[in-house]
C-alpha cells in the first residue's frame, strides 16, 4: 500500500481551494535574514562589544575581561539550556538553580567522602541532577499539577534540605576537598592546548568546552533526533501529541530530567570557576535561565526552541553586564538595565508578531 | 445557615483551621505552656504580619489567573524608598509612608499595564520588573542599612495591644478583612474573580478582563506597600536584602490555602491560615532548636503535598461537574 | 410583528465569503429555526448578530430601528440574549450571581446578596425552574446549567433569545423541559431563535425556519407547517450528495474482520457494543452529537477504560494501552473530529505534522549506539513530499506552519500522518466538518479509495448524506448503545428513513 490514493482521488483533491497564504514565522526557510531574531541578536552583541571596546579599551583585555566573560557566557548558556529543555514542552523549572546546588552537593560528597576524581564526581553530579529533574517531571506527569507549582515546591524543599546536609557534613558550609585538576580547569585556556607550535587563544577558557558539548548535544537532540521532535510536538499541543502516539507523560519526565542534568553541569562549571562547592551554588541562576532562551526566541508556551538563540541571548546579557561594569555602573544596578532590556526586547517582538499577524491572515 | 456550615466543613479553610489548632495545641504542650505567655504570643504574631500580607499580595493576582514574581522586589523597593526618604531627606513619617505606599501601588499598576498592553506573559513581565526594582532598591541603599528614622515609627512597629496583640498584626488582619470584603462583596471584586474563573464568560457578560488584570496587579502592589510599611516599622533597619526571601512564601501561603493557579479563587482566609501554619512550623523549629532550613524543607513538602491532594480532589469532582473553566489545561498540565 | 431583523448581511473572511446577503427575520411570540449544515454560516451569523463580528454589508434592525453592536455586551444590553454552545458560567459563583453577573445589584457600594437571591429566584421562577439561587454552579447538571444560562440571558430583559444547539449535550427528558421553557417564552411574546441539527426538535417547537447553505439563505422565514422533513433536508444539503457518484466496490462478506467488538462496555458509559469492520469495508457509525461515538473511538485507542466485552484485532483479543500501542502494534489510526486541538499541531511545520507518526520507523542509530538515534532528513522529506502530492495538500513549502493552512488542507495533513504510518484500520471522526462542499467531495473520493485499497474504515459522522455516500453498512448509535444496523443501498430516501426510524424508535421508548 505504498500509494493508497488513486489518481482520480488525487486529481479530485487538486481542485481549487482558498488561496494558500505565504508561510509565516520562525524557522521556516523563507524568512529574510534581516528579520531573523538571532541575526539581530548577533549584530547587537557584536555592536555592543565594539562600542564598549571603544569606550573602554580594557574591554578587550584577554586575561582580565574576555576570559571571565566567556566563562560566564559558557556557564549561563548551559543554565539557559537547562531552562530551554523544559520550555520546549511548555513547562518551567523554577528549581533550576537549586537542582544545580543539589547535584553539586552530591558531587562534593563524592569528592570529600569517597575521594572521587574530578570527572567521576562530575558524572555523579550529572546523574543526581538527572534524577532530581526526573523526579520533578514524574510528579508533574503523574498528578497533572502545573510545573510552576511543582518546581517551586521542589525549590523550597531543596532550599531547606541542602543547608541541612552541608551542616552535617562540613564545617564551614562548603566542601573543602578539591580533586586534582579542578584548579587547572578553572585557569587554563586554549593557550594551554598546543598542537605543535600553534597554541589556542588565551582568551578562551577550557571550561567553555562543556558549554560547547552541551550545545552540540542539545542542538542535535532538538534538530535531528526523534526525542527532540517529540518534545517539541508535546510542547505545541499535548492533546494532539498524545493522539499521534507520542508518549507525552514520558516526554514530560525526559524534558525535566534533561533540565536537571544541564543544571548539574552548570553547577559544576560554577563550582569550578569559583573554586568552591557550597550550598549557595545556583542562587543567581533563575533570571539568566529565562533571559537567554526567551531573548533567543524560545517560546514560553512550548514547541519552539533555539540553541543558538540561547547562546546569543546569554551573550548579550553578559556583554551588557560586563560592559556596564567596566563603565563604572554598579554591579547590582545593572539589573535595572537588564530588566528593561528584557521588557523592550519582548515588547518589540510582540509588536512584530502583531504586525505580521495583521498582514498575513490566519484562518479562524 | 446549616447548609452553609456543612459546606464550610468540607472546605480547605476548615482543614487548615483544624491543622492550625492541632499545631498550636501541640506547640503549647511541647513548650510546657510557655507559648501561652503574653511575650511568646506577641512574638509569634509579630512575625506573622508581613507573611500574611505577601501571601495576600500573591493571592490577589492568582485570583485573576496571573502571577507576580516581583512581590519581594516591590516590597523591598518601597521599604527602602521610605527608609531613605525619612533618614536621608528628613521627610516626615506619614508623608514618607504614604509615598512608599503609592510607589508600591504604582509598581503594581505598571505590572498590570505592561501585561495588558504588551500581551507578554505575566511571568516574564513581573520577572523583568522584579529585576528592575531590585536594581533600583540597590541604587537607593547600596550596601548600607538605613535605620536612622524616627523612633515613633519603631515604637508603632513594636507596640502591642494588651501586650499580646501587635499593632502590625492587627493591621495585616485589617487588610485581609478589607480584601475579603472587596473580593466577596464589591462589584469590581466579583468581576475580578469572574475574569479569573472564566474569562470568556466574563467578557460575554460585559466584564473587561483587562481591567480586572490591572486592578489585581494594582491591589497586589498596594498590599505590598502596606507590607513594606510594616517591615520598616518593625525591623531595626532596611537594606538591600529586604524582600529577597519573600517570593517563595508568597506562593506557599495561597497554594496551601487552596488557590487555583488558573484563577477564579478567592482564598483570603486560607492564605491567612496557611501563613499561620508556616509560622507555627518556624516556631516549632525554634522550640526544638533545629536548623532554620527545616522550615523551608517542611513548607516545600507541604506545598507539594497540598497541590497533589488538591489535584486528586478536583479530578474526582470533575467527574461529577459540568461547569469548569475553559482553560483547565494549564501550561504544566498533562492530560 | 417583527422584533429583530438582520437584513442582507455580508461577511467576508480572507478568501471566503462566509455570509452572502443573508436575511433573518424574528417575529415576536414565535420560535424561529436556523438550519444549515456545518460550515453553512450559522455561527458566523450568530456572531454578527451578537456583535462579535462586524458585518461587511447589510444592517441589523431592532424594532425597525437600525442598530450596531460593537461587543456582545452591547447586544445583550439592547435585549438580545444568547445561550452559547460552550458553557458560560463562572465556576466559583452561585447560580444567582451567574444569572445577574451582567448587572450585580448593590446597596451602599456592596453587592446585595439578598437582592441577588430574590431577583435570581424571580427569573428562575419565570422559567418554572426549581433551582436554589445560592447553589454553586459547579453542583448543577448539564441541563440545569443550560437553563440557568437561559435565565441569565433573560435577566437583561432580553426580548430576543438565541439558543445555539441547546440540546446537543442533554437527555431527551431534559430537552422536553427546555422546550416547555421555550414555549413559555414564546407565549410571553418573546422571540426565540433555535439553532439545532435535530430536525425532529425543530419540527416540534419551531414555527418558521431560515435555511443557510454555503453562506447564503436558501429559504427565508418559511413556515414549517408547509414543509416536510425531506424538503428541509434537501434545502440544507442541496443535491450535493447526488453529484458525487463513486464506483462500486465489493467487500468480501466472509473476510475475517480486522476490527471486531463484542459486548464492549466502557468507563464513559457504553454498554454492549457490537461492531465489525472487515478489510476494504467502510462502516458508518451514525448518531447525533452526544451519542457516544467519538468516546467509543477513544476507548478503542486506550484513552478510556474498556470495562466489559472484548476487542479483537485481526482475530486476536487485544488490550490497547494507548495511541502509541494502537499505532505501532495494531496499526490503528484515528483521525480526530477536533482538528484544531487534537488533529494538527498548528504551530509546527507541515512536514513535522505528517512525519510525526513515522519517526519511530525512520530513525537510525548513530554509530549503532542505542541512545543516539536520529531521524534521517532525506527519508523524512521524501515521505512528506509523497503524501503532500498524493493528497494534493496545497503548501508553499513543507516548512510552512500548519496553522496557516485552510481547514481543508489541515484536515488533509491530519489524515496524511495516519496514511504515512501505514495504518490498516482507520477510524475517521467527522472528516468534513467545516469544510466547503467541493473539498468534501474530494475527501469522500479519498476515503472511498482508501477502502478500495484494503483499509478497514470506521467512519463516524453526523452528516447523513456523507454517511450514505460512503458507508457499506451504517451502525446507528444512541445514548452509548448500538441501536441497529442498516446495509447501505446508497439510496438517500430509503436510507435516511431507515436510519431516522432507528433513532426515533429509540426516542419513543426512552421517553
Amino acid at each position: 500500500m505504498s500509494a493508497p490514493v488513486s489518481e482520480t482521488a488525487t486529481a479530485a483533491l487538486q481542485e481549487p481551494e482558498t488561496p494558500v497564504e505565504p508561510p509565516r514565522g520562525r524557522g521556516g526557510g523563507r524568512t529574510p535574514w534581516w528579520a531573523n531574531q538571532r541575526i539581530g541578536l548577533l549584530i547587537l552583541v557584536v555592536a555592543l562589544s565594539a562600542l564598549f571596546g571603544i569606550l573602554r579599551p580594557a574591554f578587550f583585555n584577554q586575561q582580565l575581561v574576555v576570559f571571565p566573560l566567556l566563562r560566564d557566557i559558557a556557564m549561563f548558556t548551559v543554565v539557559g539550556l537547562a531552562q530551554m529543555s523544559v520550555l520546549s514542552i511548555g513547562h518551567m523549572n523554577l528549581a533550576v538553580g537549586r537542582m544545580a546546588a543539589f547535584s553539586m552537593m552530591i558531587t562534593g560528597i563524592s569528592y570529600d567522602l569517597w575521594h572521587f576524581s574530578l570527572y567521576a564526581g562530575l558524572l555523579v553530579g550529572l546523574v543526581a541532577g538527572t534524577a532530581i529533574g526526573a523526579l520533578a517531571g514524574w510528579v508533574i506527569a503523574r498528578t497533572g499539577v502545573n510545573s510552576f507549582v511543582v518546581t517551586l515546591a521542589l525549590d523550597f524543599l531543596l532550599l531547606g534540605l541542602i543547608p541541612l546536609v552541608y551542616t552535617v557534613l562540613t564545617d564551614n558550609a562548603a566542601f573543602v576537598t578539591k580533586p586534582p585538576g579542578m584548579r587547572e580547569l578553572r585557569n587554563y585556556s586554549l593557550a594551554d592546548v598546543c598542537i605543535g607550535n600553534v597554541c589556542g587563544s588565551p582568551a578562551v577558557p577550557q571550561l567553555a568546552m562543556f558549554a560547547v558539548i552541551a550545545m552540540v548535544v542539545v542542538g542535535w537532540i532538538y534538530s535531528r533526533s526523534k526525542l527532540g521532535r517529540e518534545l517539541l510536538m508535546t510542547g505545541t499541543s499535548v492533546k494532539a501529541a498524545e493522539l499521534s502516539g507520542i508518549p507525552t507523560a514520558r516526554r514530560v519526565i525526559t524534558a525535566h530530567a534533561m533540565s536537571g542534568c544541564l543544571a548539574a553541569l552548570a553547577g559544576f562549571m560554577l563550582a569550578v570557576s569559583t573554586g568552591s562547592i557550597k550550598a549557595t551554588i545556583g542562587e543567581e541562576f533563575m533570571l539568566p535561565s529565562f533571559l537567554g532562551p526567551i531573548l533567543g526566541g524560545t517560546l514560553l508556551a512550548g514547541g519552539f526552541v533555539s540553541v543558538w538563540g540561547t547562546l546569543l541571548g546569554t551573550a548579550l546579557t553578559s556583554v551588557i553586564r560586563k560592559g556596564l561594569d567596566l563603565l563604572g555602573v554598579g554591579l547590582e544596578s545593572l539589573n535595572i538595565y537588564l530588566g528593561l532590556i528584557l521588557l523592550v526586547a519582548l515588547s518589540t517582538d510582540r509588536f512584530r508578531t502583531v504586525l505580521s499577524d495583521r498582514q498575513g491572515v490566519r484562518e479562524r | 445557615m446549616k447548609r452553609f456550615a456543612l459546606r464550610f466543613a468540607r472546605t480547605t479553610e476548615m482543614t487548615l483551621l483544624v491543622i492550625c489548632l492541632v499545631f498550636f495545641i501541640g506547640l503549647v504542650i511541647a513548650s510546657n505552656g510557655d507559648l501561652l505567655e503574653p511575650n511568646s504570643l506577641r512574638v509569634l504574631l509579630q512575625f506573622l504580619a508581613v507573611p500574611v500580607l505577601i501571601g495576600l499580595a500573591q493571592m490577589v493576582v492568582l485570583a485573576v489567573g496571573q502571577l507576580n514574581l516581583a512581590v519581594g522586589a516591590v516590597g523591598g523597593f518601597a521599604a527602602c524608598a521610605m527608609g531613605v526618604l525619612m533618614a536621608d531627606h528628613g521627610v516626615p513619617v506619614p508623608l514618607a509612608l504614604l509615598i512608599g505606599f503609592l510607589l508600591a501601588s504604582v509598581a503594581g499598576l505598571l505590572n498590570g499595564l505592561l501585561v495588558v498592553l504588551t500581551r507578554i506573559n505575566g511571568f516574564i513581565v513581573t520577572l523583568a520588573t522584579m529585576t528592575v526594582l531590585l536594581g533600583v532598591q540597590y541604587r537607593l541603599v547600596g550596601t548600607r542599612t538605613v535605620d536612622a528614622y524616627p523612633q515613633s515609627l519603631k515604637s508603632f512597629g513594636s507596640y502591642a495591644v494588651f501586650g499580646v496583640l501587635p499593632l502590625i498584626f492587627l493591621v495585616a488582619l485589617a487588610v485581609a478583612a478589607l480584601l475579603a470584603v472587596m473580593l466577596r462583596r464589591t462589584v469590581p471584586g466579583r468581576q475580578l474573580l469572574a475574569s479569573g474563573g472564566n474569562p470568556i464568560a466574563a467578557r460575554l457578560s460585559g466584564i473587561s478582563n483587562d481591567r480586572s488584570v490591572i486592578i489585581a496587579h494594582t491591589l497586589s502592589g498596594a498590599i505590598l506597600g502596606v507590607a513594606a510599611i510594616l517591615t520598616v516599622a518593625s525591623s531595626p533597619g532596611v537594606n538591600k536584602s529586604i524582600g529577597g526571601d519573600w517570593l517563595l512564601p508568597s506562593f506557599a501561603a495561597p497554594i496551601i490555602g487552596g488557590a487555583l493557579l488558573t484563577g477564579g479563587s478567592a482564598v483570603v482566609l486560607g492564605t491567612v491560615l496557611a501563613a499561620f501554619i508556616v509560622r507555627f512550623v518556624d516556631t516549632a523549629r525554634a522550640e526544638f532548636s533545629l536548623e532554620p532550613s527545616w522550615v523551608n524543607f517542611v513548607v516545600g513538602t507541604v506545598v507539594l503535598g497540598s497541590v497533589v491532594l488538591g489535584q486528586v480532589r478536583s479530578r474526582r469532582q470533575e467527574r461529577r461537574t459540568v461547569v469548569k473553566a475553559p482553560d483547565v489545561a494549564v501550561a504544566g498540565g498533562v492530560s | 410583528m417583527t422584533l429583530f431583523e438582520a437584513e442582507q448581511i455580508d461577511k467576508l473572511f480572507p478568501g471566503v465569503r462566509a455570509l452572502d446577503g443573508v436575511t433573518l427575520r424574528l417575529e415576536a411570540g414565535s420560535v424561529h429555526a436556523l438550519l444549515g449544515e456545518n460550515g453553512a454560516g450559522k455561527s458566523t451569523l450568530i456572531k454578527v448578530i451578537t456583535g462579535l463580528y462586524k458585518p461587511d454589508g447589510g444592517r441589523l434592525l431592532l424594532d425597525g430601528q437600525e442598530v450596531q453592536f460593537g461587543s456582545p455586551h452591547e447586544s445583550a444590553s439592547a435585549g438580545i440574549g444568547v445561550v452559547h454552545q460552550e458553557r458560560n458560567l463562572i465556576p466559583g459563583f452561585t447560580v444567582g450571581e451567574n444569572i445577574l453577573l451582567q448587572k450585580l445589584p448593590t446597596s451602599r457600594g456592596l453587592v446585595d446578596r439578598g437582592r441577588i437571591r430574590s431577583e435570581a429566584a424571580r427569573w428562575l421562577g419565570e422559567l418554572d425552574l426549581d433551582i436554589d439561587p445560592d447553589k454553586p454552579v459547579t453542583e448543577l447538571s448539564v441541563a440545569q446549567a443550560q437553563l440557568v444560562e437561559i435565565a441569565k440571558a433573560l435577566s437583561v430583559e432580553s426580548r430576543v433569545l438565541l439558543l445555539d444547539e441547546p440540546t446537543a449535550s442533554i437527555t431527551p427528558n431534559e430537552a422536553e423541559r427546555l422546550f416547555r421553557v421555550v414555549d413559555k417564552l414564546k407565549n410571553d411574546g418573546r422571540s426565540v431563535l433555535f439553532v439545532s441539527h435535530k430536525l425532529e426538535e425543530v419540527f416540534q417547537i419551531c414555527d418558521t425556519v431560515t435555511v443557510l447553505r454555503d453562506g447564503a439563505s436558501v429559504l427565508e422565514s418559511g413556515a414549517l407547517s408547509d414543509l416536510t422533513r425531506d424538503q428541509v433536508v434537501d434545502l440544507m444539503v442541496g443535491r450535493v450528495h447526488e453529484a458525487l457518484t463513486l464506483p462500486r466496490r465489493t467487500v468480501a462478506a466472509d473476510a475475517e474482520p480486522l476490527l471486531e467488538l463484542t459486548g464492549v462496555g466502557t468507563a464513559t458509559g457504553h454498554t454492549d457494543v457490537d461492531l465489525k469492520v472487515r478489510p476494504g469495508e467502510i462502516v458508518g457509525l451514525y448518531g447525533l452529537v452526544g451519542a457516544g461515538r467519538s468516546e467509543l473511538a477513544k476507548a478503542l485507542l486506550g484513552l478510556d477504560r474498556i470495562t466489559a466485552g472484548e476487542v479483537r484485532v485481526r482475530g486476536q483479543v487485544v488490550r490497547i494501552k494507548n495511541v502509541r500501542d494502537a499505532l505501532k502494534t495494531y496499526k490503528i489510526g484515528y483521525v480526530t473530529e477536533n482538528r484544531k486541538e487534537e488533529g494538527v499541531f498548528l504551530e509546527q511545520s507541515v512536514a513535522r505534522n505528517i512525519a510525526v507518526t513515522v519517526w519511530d520507523r525512520l530513525r537510525k542509530a548513530l554509530g549503532h549506539v542505542p541512545f543516539l538515534r536520529y531521524v534521517p532528513k532525506k527519508a523524512e522529506t521524501a515521505i512528506v513530499a509523497d503524501y503532500v502530492e498524493q493528497l494534493g495538500i496545497r503548501i508553499a513549502s513543507p516548512e510552512q506552519l500548519a496553522g496557516t493552512l485552510s481547514g481543508g488542507n489541515q484536515q488533509k495533513v491530519s489524515l496524511a500522518k495516519w496514511l504515512a504510518a501505514k495504518t490498516e484500520i482507520l477510524i475517521i471522526d467527522e472528516p468534513t466538518v467545516g469544510i466547503d462542499v467541493r473539498t468534501k467531495d474530494a475527501f469522500h473520493t479519498l476515503i472511498w479509495d482508501l477502502a478500495a485499497n484494503g483499509l478497514a474504515i470506521l467512519l463516524i459522522t453526523s452528516d447523513l448524506p456523507e454517511m450514505i455516500t460512503l458507508a457499506d453498512r451504517v451502525v446507528v448509535m444512541r445514548d452509548h448503545r448500538v441501536r441497529g444496523e442498516v446495509a447501505n443501498d446508497h439510496d438517500y430516501d430509503t436510507m435516511s428513513q431507515q436510519v431516522i426510524r432507528l433513532i426515533h424508535a429509540e426516542r419513543t421508548t426512552a421517553a
